[in-house]
């Protein structure tokens, strides 16, 4: 980096800025956070607001407690795992083969790119998957996944920003594509390849829709789906109420009790929060090649 | 250029592998559990020991997805060696999940339907349910519902079944007349108990009463416990349909219900018991009233500011600092008359106003409009009617509401039924642990998610000749009564709200009507006209309520009625009418 | 190496990409076909079911015993003159919104490029994590915290600026109308500000160290360093994604707008998508649902190759 410059108000204003919309993203989480950990009476009062009172695990050793948590976090680790590395295989693999000059190159592309913006509804996109055999069963998570056109988008565009020269005289050397796109292409776009392996896998693991619709067998049941459950709660309730006319039940008693409901957001954010920071490496990482490869 | 070959036949070859693999492991499950259904029919035919099987329930009424647990769990085990897998809509994307579960073909072995309009008679057409006459099903594994519900069941055959095939049967199937509520009512008002006495009872004959009283009751206690405001009055805009409940509830004060009990509810709001119905919007009707009633506290500072902008769950946990003095509905209290309050004769009791006729949902030996289906390619219909038969009996109704005999309650030497020490604290639904051998878990988690019933809680058990309702055993009535329920029985002269209502008359009950019409599917046009309708009145009326003057609060009113005539209201209203006038009016 | 490698002026050289062997068209097409045979699949294949736009539909039922509708889901929604004005007023926030939205679509960039510019690592990192924070809370979670905060009742903010004495009333900022548009779209911002800012911070870590040299050996300061190497450096990306969202102009989603939705600011808050939930997924009518959808699409493909066609002829290059 830089030799070494002097501390400015430029740098100071620059870190205050940065220090405060930091607090502003992690205030909301700090206060779940608190909220789970103190009286669950006072919490749910709306008592606890800077600093936690009478801190208490049990709403932790509760969620832990949840039947089948354990199967669902190794079902969203495992789709999150698995669809990452086919996503960015696969995205980094077509962005490169759309920088070449392949038969009927930019109509295909085209038909990769449009399929982002258009939606053939719930039912269809749910028989379609009926009758490929993709309800209750794992790949469901991973197959439609696969082919992420934002992401060929990104790595096309990265690519085409990258030197052509080491790739021609690679070429010259009679290196194939493969060869070229695993030596020479791969390092270099490793900063863009860890920002789509971000983004997939945080969808991979936030991802519930596909549950809801596709799956009833609870061993394939995910982390966030059993999350949604609970959030979904009161909403479910709302709809019950809609639904009946009269014959209303005793639904204080039906609804999971909000600590729990915040405690489970909170177990399923932190191995993003957890895992995010070893992506980061990537980041530096594309420097030291970038500065390398001159 | 082979070894480029090579490596994209290597993909094309991964990518079918998955596809094949996964169709495959598909089609296994399939496989499965087709054997394992006919297996267990065969073991069933020799009355051996039966196979266990896993059944899919589809419940539009669950709130829990996944498997059964806890003690519900372990008595359907023993007793049919079923397991249920229970698929909640509601959790799962709600009328979506529908939508696909229907377009799959297979709604699951057993179905729960939230109501018996457009999605039950679809399925029916659509061929998704099975017909229990089919194969002699129903005589051979369900006596127990002919004998408990023989009505129900012919109801079901004469609407959906066109004479002659069973598609299912209605929930709440009663047995003789007047109201079919337990200890309290559906609706209230409830008002803060020792308050209300602290200010003498005043009384309160009409519905605007409760503001000057409720100003009273904040004057005397303008901070919660935690020192937050106290509101006479919070609503919340959660549960709106196609228009603000918490105003329609007003109409329920007065003996109207929504809709007409047999088509779908839209715009208009009819007598439980009189041929006579409104239109939400007519100038004198309730649906109004309620919005001034509401506009009229927020005049004298009693409604909660946060109302519109708050959830029920907001406001339970307001109710459960003790900010608001007035409740609509009784079973909200439970979470502030805590045993330490209602020992210090702190809490929420019943004060009815004088003109009051509380809307009552009668005893109908037809049953309601939430249907237990089986679907058509169920695994094994037999076993799957054998435990909906068993839903129907008198055991089947106290075992899957309370738990097993011996665990929350007892019979006693007499034959009478009481709750037991675990019962008290159990019941209805607290995470009060179980014992391993009732199978574990919390009594709450144990409790039967698929969420439906069956038979009325409070028809009378044959065998102790009192309820099923455990609230209302005579053992329950006089169990060690708190302060506040002591001093409300005292001044009010009888045991529960129920009671009260009946003595003096202030209650319109439903009566139970036969038809052979089936509830109408309104066009799919229709719907939209009403919801779009309905979205208009939500909005104008919130902003009524929080309107600053009556010119304001007048003005928006014209501008709701203005608007939503504008797009069709009469004409919907004209439908309505017109359906319950045919179907209902001429047969009850 | 010299600047202009990574200026974005290198990727309009096709033509030096032209150098190959005839052949090799066709195998590089296989090579891509299993993955173009995936999106056909998941993508394509499902699209018959477009046809229930013009069906009253009902799932389980098969179309032919459905009622045709012809056109009639494509003009309710123009029937009458009331829906007319509900139809422009929910359009009117579409635009608003969108064009807020496209606006603040910038400053992902300007947060990328100023973090670039502290000079801890450890800091640096800090920061780029925890400010992706809010991008995890669902809009469930955001809306009962900003109820939390906002609220009249408890909202510790209407506590600290009476407090304070700057106000004597609570405001009730969540039911009221007042900017609804510019508040939905902080919202966001919030929201998305630090995962938006992702994709350049990897844009600007693969900008080549040796550039920034040779700029600070010319005498550059930071803010020229920072406009004509960072800048230019990220622009592609961004451009990318500009494009993008402009095909998006007309999908706002809901999920936000849903949960912030009441009474109040019904007039202002509703969008294209959370009308058609409103009106239509309430009462499953699929068919009513597919028509928007189709059209929808139909919209926003037009919207692309228009932005698509102007960036090439300003910008003299298109993404495709």
């Amino acid at each position: 980096m830089p030799i070494k410059e002097k501390f400015t108000l430029f740098h100071f204003v620059n870190y205050a800025v940065f220090a405060i919309i930091t607090l502003i993203c992690v205030f909301p989480f700090y206060y779940l956070f608190i909220n789970t950990i103190s009286n669950n009476d006072l919490s749910s009062r709306g008592l606890v607001m800077f600093y936690p009172k009478d801190i208490h695990w049990t709403n932790y050793t509760d969620v832990f407690r949840i039947p089948g948590l354990g199967q669902a976090a190794l079902v969203s680790a495992g789709r999150t795992v698995l669809g990452t590395i086919l996503t960015v295989a696969a995205s980094a693999f077509l962005g490169y083969l759309f920088t070449k000059q392949m038969w009927g190159r930019s109509f295909w592309y085209r038909f990769l790119i449009i399929t982002m913006y258009f939606n053939a509804g719930l039912i269809p996109w749910y028989l379609t998957m009926l009758q490929l055999g993709l309800t209750n069963n794992f790949w469901a998570y991973i197959l439609p996944a696969i082919v992420q056109p934002f992401f060929i988008i990104l790595v096309k565009t990265f690519v085409e920003s990258t030197p052509l020269a080491l790739q021609e005289s690679a070429q010259i050397d009679g290196a194939g594509y493969f060869t070229i796109f695993a030596k020479i292409i791969f390092p270099l776009i490793t900063p863009i390849l860890a920002t789509i392996a971000i983004f997939s896998a945080v969808t991979q693991w936030n991802s519930f829709t596909d549950t809801l619709f596709l799956i009833t067998d609870q061993n394939l049941f995910t982390l966030q789906f059993i999350l949604y459950r609970y959030m979904n709660e009161a909403t479910s309730i709302a709809q019950l109420m809609k639904q009946s006319s009269g014959a209303m039940m005793d639904l204080s008693n039906m609804a999971t009790p909000t600590s729990i409901q915040t405690t489970v957001s909170m177990v399923v954010v932190l191995p993003i929060l957890l895992v995010y920071p070893f992506f980061q490496r990537f980041f530096v990482k594309g420097i030291m090649i970038g500065a390398v490869k001159g | 250029m082979k070894k480029r070959l090579g490596s994209s036949a290597l993909l094309i070859l991964i990518c079918a592998i998955m596809i094949f693999t996964a169709a495959c492991s598909s089609s296994n499950n399939g496989g499965n559990t087709n054997g394992s259904g006919s297996e267990a029919d065969s073991g069933n035919g020799a009355g051996g020991e039966r196979e266990e099987i896993t059944i899919d329930v589809f419940s539009m009424l669950a709130n829990y997805a996944g498997e059964q647990p806890g003690w519900f769990a372990k008595l359907v085990k023993d007793k049919f060696n079923i397991k249920l897998n229970i698929i909640a809509s509601n959790l799962a994307g709600g009328q979506q999940k529908i939508a696909t579960m229907m377009a799959s073909g297979d709604m699951g072995d057993l179905v729960v339907f939230g109501s018996n309009g457009k999605d039950y008679q679809d399925a029916i057409k659509a061929g998704l349910l099975l017909d229990w006459t089919k194969d002699d099903l129903l005589n051979k594994h369900g006596q127990g519902l002919l004998e408990n519900a023989p009505e129900a069941i012919e109801a079901n055959k004469k609407q959906f079944g066109g004479g002659t095939a069973v598609y299912g049967i209605g929930f709440d199937v009663g047995t003789g007349e007047g109201p079919s509520e337990g200890a309290t009512m559906t609706y209230g008002p409830n008002l803060r108990w020792d308050l209300y006495q602290k200010l003498g009872s005043p009384e309160i004959k009409t519905l605007n009463d409760y503001l000057p009283v409720l100003k009273q009751m904040k004057e005397l206690e303008p901070k919660s416990e935690s020192g937050r405001p106290t509101y006479g009055i919070s609503l919340w805009s959660d549960w709106d349909g196609n228009y603000m409940t918490l105003a329609k509830v007003v109409a329920q004060f007065y003996g109207y219900n929504e809709g007409d009990g047999l088509n779908p509810a839209g715009l208009i709001l009819t007598h439980q018991n009189k041929d006579e119905w409104q239109g939400v919007l007519d100038e004198d009707g309730h649906y109004l009233e309620g919005l001034k009633f509401y506009y009229d506290a927020n005049q004298m500072g009693l409604l909660d500011p946060d109302s519109l902008t708050q959830k029920f769950s907001d406001v339970s946990s307001k109710f459960q600092d003790g900010q608001i003095l007035f409740s609509h509905f009784p079973w909200v209290d439970n979470v502030y008359n805590t045993p330490e309050r209602t020992a210090q004769g702190k809490g929420l009791a019943l004060v009815p106003f004088s003109e009051e006729k509380i809307t009552s949902y009668g005893q109908s030996p037809y049953g309601g409009n939430r249907v237990w289906a089986i679907g058509a390619k169920a695994k094994d219909p037999a076993r799957i009617m054998e435990f909906v038969n068993w839903l129907y009996t008198p055991e089947g109704v106290m075992e899957s509401n309370y738990g097993p005999k011996g665990l929350a309650w007892d019979i006693d030497e007499n034959g009478k039924p009481f709750v037991t020490e675990f019962g008290w604290k159990a019941l209805p639904a607290n995470a009060e642990p179980v014992p391993a051998e009732y199978g574990g878990g919390t009594f709450k988690d144990g409790t039967n998610q698929i969420n439906n019933t069956t038979l009325k809680l409070t028809n009378i058990h044959p065998e102790t000749g009192e309820p099923y309702d455990y609230n209302i055993w005579n053992s329950t009535l006089t169990h060690n009564p708190d302060p506040v329920t002591k001093s409300w029985r005292e001044a009010m002269g009888v045991m529960t709200a129920k009671e009260y209502f009946v003595k003096n008359e202030m209650i319109e009950v439903s009566k139970p009507f036969f038809t052979t019409e089936t509830p109408a599917t309104p066009s799919a046009q229709m719907q939209q006209m009403t919801t779009g309708i309905g979205k208009i009145i939500k909005e104008y009326s919130w902003k009524m309520i929080y309107a600053k003057n009556e010119a304001e609060y007048d003005q928006l009113k014209e501008e709701m009625i203005s608007k939503a005539k504008g797009l069709g209201y009469d004409e919907v209203v004209q439908y309505e009418v017109e359906l319950a006038e045919k179907t209902v009016f001429p047969n009850r | 190496m010299s600047v202009n490698h990574t200026s974005s002026k290198q990727m309009i050289k096709p033509q030096a990409r032209n150098r190959i062997r005839p052949k090799d068209k066709y195998t590089l097409f296989l090579m891509a076909l299993p993955f173009l045979a995936l999106a056909f699949v998941f993508s394509y294949l499902p699209l018959y079911g477009w046809i229930y736009a013009f069906y009253d539909y009902r799932p389980g039922i098969p179309l032919s015993k459905s009622e045709f509708m012809g056109f009639d889901w494509f003009t309710s929604m123009v029937s009458n003159e009331v829906q007319r004005q509900e139809v422009m007023r929910v359009l009117r926030n579409t635009f608003a919104i969108s064009t807020l939205n496209i606006l603040t679509s910038v400053l992902p960039v300007v947060f990328a490029v100023f973090l670039a510019e502290l000079r801890s690592a450890k800091f640096k990192k800090l920061v780029q994590t925890l400010t992706t924070l809010p991008n995890f809370i669902s809009w469930v979670l955001v809306y009962s915290f900003a109820f939390m905060l906002f609220s009249v009742n408890n909202g510790f903010i209407n506590h600290f600026l009476m407090d304070l004495g700057w106000i004597s009333e609570p405001l009730n900022v969540l039911a009221s109308d007042d900017h609804t548009w510019l508040s939905m779209t902080l919202w966001s911002v919030w929201k998305g500000l630090g995962w938006g800012a992702i994709m350049y911070i990897a844009a600007i870590m693969s900008i080549d160290q040796e550039i920034y040299e040779a700029a600070r050996v010319d005498g550059a300061g930071r803010f020229r360093l920072m406009w004509h190497v960072t800048i230019p450096g990220i622009m592609p990306t961004f451009f990318v994604l500009l494009l993008l969202s402009i095909g998006n102009f007309i999908n706002n989603g809901m999920e936000q707008f849903y949960v912030f939705q009441n009474a109040m600011n019904m007039h202002n808050i509703e969008v294209l998508d959370l009308y058609v939930y409103n009106i239509g997924m309430t009462n499953s009518n699929f068919g009513f649902a597919t028509a928007v959808s189709l059209l929808k699409s139909l919209v926003s493909l037009f919207l692309l190759f228009v932005a698509n066609s102007m960036s090439k002829v300003i910008r003299g290059e298109s993404i495709f």
